[in-house]
């Protein structure tokens, strides 16, 4: 048993220590966040043309207009011009002094039809801003009151029959980050399984393993080896929880989108019983897969394999995200790969009953058991075979 | 000139003759093939579309919903409603009682102070958020601003602005037809078939020569061939693979979508002009032997494919930067300064230019000027990557890191 803690420890200490530890795992997943939020900002500002927008009013609506409210940052208010004709606002636009003009017909109060013309590409805000000036002045006779409800819609709020869970419109981000959580729960996973896989291949293919056999079991080393590569990718998931829950706390008072952050307890639940299970599962196999190939290239191909099926529930958001509770959500939620990303994703979205989470988590403990198994298995019967490949119909013979 | 030709030859000879190479040049277009074809036979068969619906969406819920109007805002529900869509209940209390027998799927809560403050609560027992399966949610929300607005359904859809928008654009290139989501994807499309063709192919050089440079081949190679020589044949070769892959990948997709009944036919607001595939060739070529070079300056001096495959990634950042735009910027601007600028620059060339000519509206001396400015450093790089190429580089087990192969590709090592 102190056999087994001494490989695992020195699995997690050659990883960990390292400089490559530091730049490529802990601070790849919060850089790859920050330069995502640059480029949307940089999109957004290259979006913002502050040229002025005409108008050719025919309707009578904008006659004696009110100004439209200042756009919400990042946008920047984009001025407004009226012309008299068509024909002024079209020599504006040649002259680029407009970037467009909106031309609003005798009877848009009864259509509700108008039209847009530009030269270039024409883009959301300054339309955006253009309908709100629009609504601005429809609204114009209109009570206050009820003006600003009708503008600002409703705040749909969705709570489950006994108010233990809610979901407001506005709190979108509660959606996305349990799927952002699973992503980076699946990076981590892949990557440290990726480092287990190779460790296998490389001390088989120079024979550090001969000597290393005369001292433990292949069990035993095997079993402290998924286990020392697990804690590398714990100490991954720990350390990027910290890079990212952390900002949320300290600026969840500043800004409104963090504040309705809300982690439900059996979102816990799920972590513990169902990921941490298929984690060690993929550990296994990949620890499987290393020990039954001859060099890691070949590995890298069958880990390819195995990595596809993880990202189907990604592939499928969409569908995942509109049925939650189809059949087909269901059984991915329940299959070992998929399960994972699934649970986490419908986590957000719905409330999962509680068979299902029992039922997924003890399908996941029976794999990773089974895959544990398979591993030393394979590496026993693997490590007398030097060069040649294992068949997997081997590794499941009755010896 | 004969040595190289023998390299040249062997690769070829080595790479097709492996299985894994036949599965993919196969497998690949089957895999699309039997996708396309079960996709067809379950749009033609009624039956299999339904039980395919039921899988992906469950059984649709039928039921009304019902709703506990506070603040006295619904007076009635337009006509437009299906009947009984919407039930009205005096209280939450009875409102409750007809969720737990099943009368009514879900419920809305409106509660006094909704003019001021907004909030609408919705019961539901599964909990699904508006933004997944808002069609009720939205029809209600909408129900009470017809209300709000005094049963005028006209005004309150132009609350939230005009209703049918007329985009006239005067250019004389014509914009990306915004109502074709095609034509507006193709730029996005073919930057990813770009991107992944050279990084495929380029690959195939860094895995190649690391390898051979593990297991300690090239030194025997080397006793009898120059490393230059070494190097102009395997590029030659693996692009000459690389390439042939592509274009059976290309016409076998073609034939097959042709023999099951669906005509290759890309909608009239696209057309790929012959000058496109052209160009297409060009600038894979082009893109291919900077690129390949690259790697296989970087198998030259790392010790073994792990360590070279971490390296990649900085490599081809300046391909992926098109990639990463491709949404915002090729998109929606494909000739705005950012797209020109990534168009023209050598490293982002082959991938940004095909994205762009792709969009089309590009003039005429651009892909020209980016031809021939990506030649020059096509030729730059493979000079510098043959003089990285010497023995002692290939030789030498030496730990690698990236400053490394930047001071070793200015031939400052």
């Amino acid at each position: 048993m102190k056999k087994l803690w001494h490989v695992a420890w020195h699995e997690y200490h050659r990883h960990v220590f390292t400089r490559r530890f530091v730049l490529a795992g802990l601070l790849s997943v919060p850089l790859v966040i920050l330069v995502m939020v640059g480029l949307i900002f940089l999109v957004i500002s290259l979006d913002s043309n502050t040229t002025p927008l005409g108008y050719v009013d025919h309707s009578g609506l904008l006659a004696d207009p009110l100004s439209a409210p200042a756009p919400e940052w990042p946008d920047k208010l984009v001025p407004l011009l009226s012309f008299e004709t068509e024909a002024a606002a079209r020599s504006a636009l040649d002259t680029g002094q407009i970037q467009a003009y909106y031309l609003l017909p005798v009877d848009y109060l009864s259509s509700g039809h108008l039209s847009v013309f530009h030269l270039g590409e024409f883009k959301s805000p300054a339309r955006s801003q253009f309908y709100s000036f629009l609504t601005v002045n429809l609204l114009s006779n209109t009570d206050p009151l009820i003006a600003t409800r009708l503008v600002k819609g409703a705040e749909i709020i969705v709570q489950s029959p006994d108010g233990s869970r809610s979901i407001s419109s506005k709190n979108w981000f509660n959606v996305v980050l349990p799927m952002i959580a699973g992503i980076a729960f699946i990076i981590a996973m892949f990557s440290t399984g990726g480092y287990l896989m190779h460790a296998v291949v490389e001390e088989k293919e120079n024979r550090t393993m001969e000597v290393i056999m005369t001292s433990v079991s292949p069990n035993q080393f095997m079993a402290g080896k998924i286990i020392g590569d697990t804690a590398v990718g714990l100490t991954q998931i720990v350390l990027w929880l910290v890079f990212i829950v952390l900002p949320i706390l300290l600026l969840r008072n500043t800004i409104s989108l963090l504040s309705g952050i809300q982690i439900a307890p059996q979102t816990l639940l799920l972590v513990m019983f169902v990921m941490f299970p298929v984690f060690i599962m993929v550990s296994a196999v990949m620890a499987a897969i290393g020990a039954t190939v001859s060099e890691a290239r070949e590995g890298q191909q069958m880990v390819g394999m195995i990595s596809l099926p993880v990202w189907i529930p990604y592939m499928l958001t969409g569908q995942l995200m509109s049925n939650p509770n189809s059949p087909l959500a269901i059984g991915l939620s329940l299959f070992p790969l998929t399960a994972p990303l699934t649970m986490l994703m419908r986590d957000g979205l719905t409330i999962l009953p509680a068979w299902q989470i029992a039922l997924s988590s003890a399908i996941q403990v029976v794999s990773a058991v089974g895959a544990i198994w398979l591993a030393g298995r394979a590496f026993r019967l693997g490590m007398l075979r030097y060069g040649k490949r294992l068949k997997w119909r081997d590794v499941f013979a009755k010896n | 000139m004969k040595k190289t030709l023998l390299v040249l030859k062997n690769e070829i000879i080595t790479l097709i003759t492996r299985p894994s190479f036949w599965l993919a040049l196969v497998g690949i277009p089957l895999v699309g093939t039997l996708v396309f074809a079960g996709v067809g036979a379950i749009n033609k068969s009624a039956s299999a579309t339904r039980t395919v619906s039921q899988v992906l969406s469950g059984p649709q819920d039928t039921r009304p919903e019902g709703y506990v109007d506070l603040s006295g805002i619904i007076r009635q529900i337009p006509e437009s409603v299906p009947l009984d869509t919407y039930r009205s209940y005096p209280n939450e209390a009875t409102a409750r009682q007809a969720l737990l027998a099943g009368e009514i799927s879900a419920f809305y809560i409106l509660p006094a102070d909704y003019i001021n403050e907004g909030k609408l609560t919705y019961i539901r027992p599964d909990l699904n958020p508006p933004p997944s399966r808002g069609d009720l949610s939205n029809r209600f929300t909408w129900v009470v601003q017809v209300n709000l607005a005094g049963g005028d359904i006209l005004f309150a859809n132009l609350a939230n602005g005009p209703l049918k928008v007329d985009d006239i654009s005067l250019a004389v290139i014509a914009a990306p037809d915004e109502n074709n989501p095609l034509a507006l994807w193709i730029p996005y499309i073919i930057t990813i078939i770009f991107y992944m063709l050279i990084v495929g192919s380029a690959s195939l050089l860094l895995s190649n020569i690391s390898k051979e440079k593990e297991n300690r081949v090239i030194e025997v190679l080397l006793t009898s061939v120059t490393p230059r020589q070494l190097l102009t044949g395997k590029i030659l070769g693996l692009g000459i693979v690389g390439l042939g892959q592509t274009l059976f990948w290309f016409g076998t997709s073609y034939i097959l979508l042709n023999l099951s009944g669906r005509t290759f036919q890309l909608p009239s607001a696209i057309h790929l002009p012959v000058s496109f595939l052209a160009w297409g060739m060009v600038f894979f070529l082009l893109g291919y032997a900077v690129y390949a070079s690259l790697m296989a300056g970087l198998g030259a001096l790392a010790p073994n494919l792990r360590e070279a495959s971490q390296a990649t990634f900085v490599i081809t950042l300046p391909l992926m930067v098109p990639l990463f735009l491709s949404s915002s910027v090729f998109m929606r601007a494909p000739n705005g300064m950012i797209a020109t600028v990534l168009s023209l620059f050598p490293l982002s060339a082959p991938v940004a230019m095909m994205a762009r000519l792709s969009a089309g509206g590009v003039a005429w001396w651009q892909p020209l000027l980016a031809g021939v400015l990506l030649a020059a450093t096509a030729v730059l790089i493979v000079r510098l990557v043959a003089g990285m190429f010497r023995a002692q580089a290939l030789l030498s087990g030496q730990a690698f890191n990236l400053k490394t192969y930047f001071r070793a590709l200015v031939g400052r090592i």
